[in-house]
Order: structure tokens, then C-alpha cells, then sequence
């Protein structure tokens, strides 16, 4: 299997996959990319949209509400944080605190704040917390190599 | 190697659990027994504590050991007393016991965050100059 990727500027993410014979790793790899292209419904102005899981800076649960947070939009989304874990899950999102989830695609930074906590530093500039305890659910994305 | 120790740890539980479940029915609860059933209790209420502590509480490393250490020892104190591990005059050495463990898992933890950064941060900066190529 030959991998080639190339830059476009100005167009959406597109994965093409060209085959000699339809088969079952061909229909494994395409189920594989599809599962990778999540998207949530969130309502802006009354109006239903589409957040895709790329755009998604981090969701966080403030008083049972998720809100989706992207680079400079916040979404509320109906949902549960064990519902969208289990929606994303082997995807760039983990759980970094008990109200937390973020999107280690977007991630720039850990940083251990005077021997204290920890901070995840996002390319947006948004600093956030991190509890120990999920350090090593970012470390194993890194693992798996999705992000 | 970590996973070798953890599932000799985890086996070595199983086996004592399997061969004491025997013993039981062959010969009733004997002091032994009692008291490694009594530990088994004491390391679950510990465990459950500790998930607490990390889930809810957000503090610094230092401190979440501290209140650890004030947690671990007064339910050692109290498991203690309730089943006769403790008289008196000797209960002090709980602070010394779980200091111990405490100041080692405080180490072990701190040098594993300070290597789990160290990973991730290397791994961003490979994916940044990635992207940059």
C-alpha cells in the first residue's frame, strides 16, 4: 500500500482511496477513515450546524452543560462527557480533568506550573487544566499516533 | 516490566484469594486468613479514597499528597482500632507506616509526571516541525 499525502491549500480535508479490487481490508480502511470524520449537531441562532471534531478546541461540562469550545466560538451541546468519550473515542479528544475534554490535535504545550498543576497550552492561546490522573490518556494518544 | 510487576501483583492476588477460598470451606477462617481478608479490605476502602481525592480535588502534587497522607492515615487508624491491629501506645506508628509509602509513591509519581510531559512535549514539537517541512 503506497501512503501519499500532499498539501492543498484552500480545500477541506480529503482522503481519496484508490484501489486495483474492492476487498475487505479496502472496506476496513475506509470504515476506519469514516469513523475519524465525527461531527456534532450544535444549534447556532436557532439554526443546526455541524462542528467537525478537527475544528473542536475542547468540550467542557459546566453545571451538567457541555459546551463546545472551537478557536473562537462556544457551542452548547446536548450530550453527556461519557456519551462524547464514547463517540470519540481512539480520536485526538481525551479527558484531561473530570470536566474536561480536549483536542490533543490542538494542544501546544504541558507545562508543570511551579511543581503544581499542570496546564495544556492550546495553539489558540487557551491554557487549560490538566489532572494528573488523565496525563497518561494524552500520552497514549500520542501512542497510538492519531494526533 | 511495569505491566510484569502489575499482573504479578494482580495473579498473586487471584492466587491468594483461590487458595484461601479452599481453606475456608475446608477449615473455617483462621488468623492468618482473617487478617490478609482484613488487608484486602483496608487496600479497596485506601483505593477508593485515592480515586476520590484525584477525581475532585485539584490542587498541587505536594498538597494532594498531604491531604493522602491525613486520609490514608486516619482510616488506617480507625480499620486499626476497630480490628485490634492497634493498642494505645502504638498507634503513632501509622504516620510513620503510611509516610513511608507516601513519600515513595510521591517520588515515584513525581519523576513519572515530569517524564509523561517531557514525552508529550517532544512528541509536539516533532509534529509541529512536521508540519512546517
Amino acid at each position: 500500500m503506497q501512503v501519499i499525502k500532499r498539501q492543498v491549500k484552500d480545500r477541506p480535508l480529503t482522503v481519496i482511496i484508490e484501489y486495483p479490487e474492492y476487498t475487505g481490508s479496502v472496506e476496513e480502511l475506509f470504515r476506519r477513515i469514516s469513523a475519524l470524520d465525527i461531527s456534532f449537531r450544535v444549534l447556532e441562532d436557532g439554526k443546526q450546524i455541524k462542528v467537525s471534531l478537527t475544528d473542536i478546541y475542547y468540550i467542557e461540562n459546566v453545571e451538567r452543560k457541555l459546551f463546545i469550545y472551537t478557536e473562537k466560538d462556544v457551542y452548547r451541546y446536548d450530550s453527556s462527557m461519557a456519551e462524547v468519550e464514547a463517540m470519540t473515542s481512539g480520536t485526538g479528544l481525551v479527558r484531561i480533568s473530570r470536566t474536561c475534554i480536549m483536542n490533543t490535535e490542538h494542544l501546544k504545550e504541558i507545562k508543570q506550573v511551579r511543581n503544581s498543576h499542570l496546564e495544556a497550552a492550546l495553539d489558540n492561546d487557551e491554557m487549560l487544566i490538566v489532572s494528573r490522573k488523565y496525563l497518561k490518556a494524552i500520552k497514549d494518544a500520542f501512542n497510538r499516533g492519531q494526533i | 516490566m511495569k505491566k510484569i510487576l502489575k499482573d504479578t501483583c494482580i495473579l498473586a492476588a487471584l492466587m491468594i484469594l483461590a487458595v484461601f477460598t479452599f481453606s475456608i470451606i475446608w477449615s473455617g477462617i483462621t488468623d492468618e486468613i482473617k487478617l490478609v481478608l482484613l488487608l484486602f479490605g483496608l487496600a479497596f476502602v485506601i483505593s477508593v479514597v485515592n480515586y476520590l481525592i484525584d477525581e475532585y480535588i485539584t490542587v498541587s502534587i505536594i498538597m494532594s499528597y498531604v491531604i493522602k497522607y491525613f486520609a490514608v492515615c486516619a482510616i488506617v487508624m480507625l480499620f486499626g482500632f476497630i480490628v485490634g491491629w492497634f493498642y494505645p501506645s502504638n498507634f503513632w506508628m501509622t504516620f510513620i507506616y503510611v509516610g513511608v509509602v507516601l513519600v515513595l509513591a510521591y517520588l515515584l509519581d513525581s519523576f513519572k509526571v515530569k517524564k509523561d510531559i517531557e514525552y508529550i512535549n517532544r512528541h509536539i514539537a516533532e509534529r509541529t516541525k512536521e508540519q512546517l517541512s
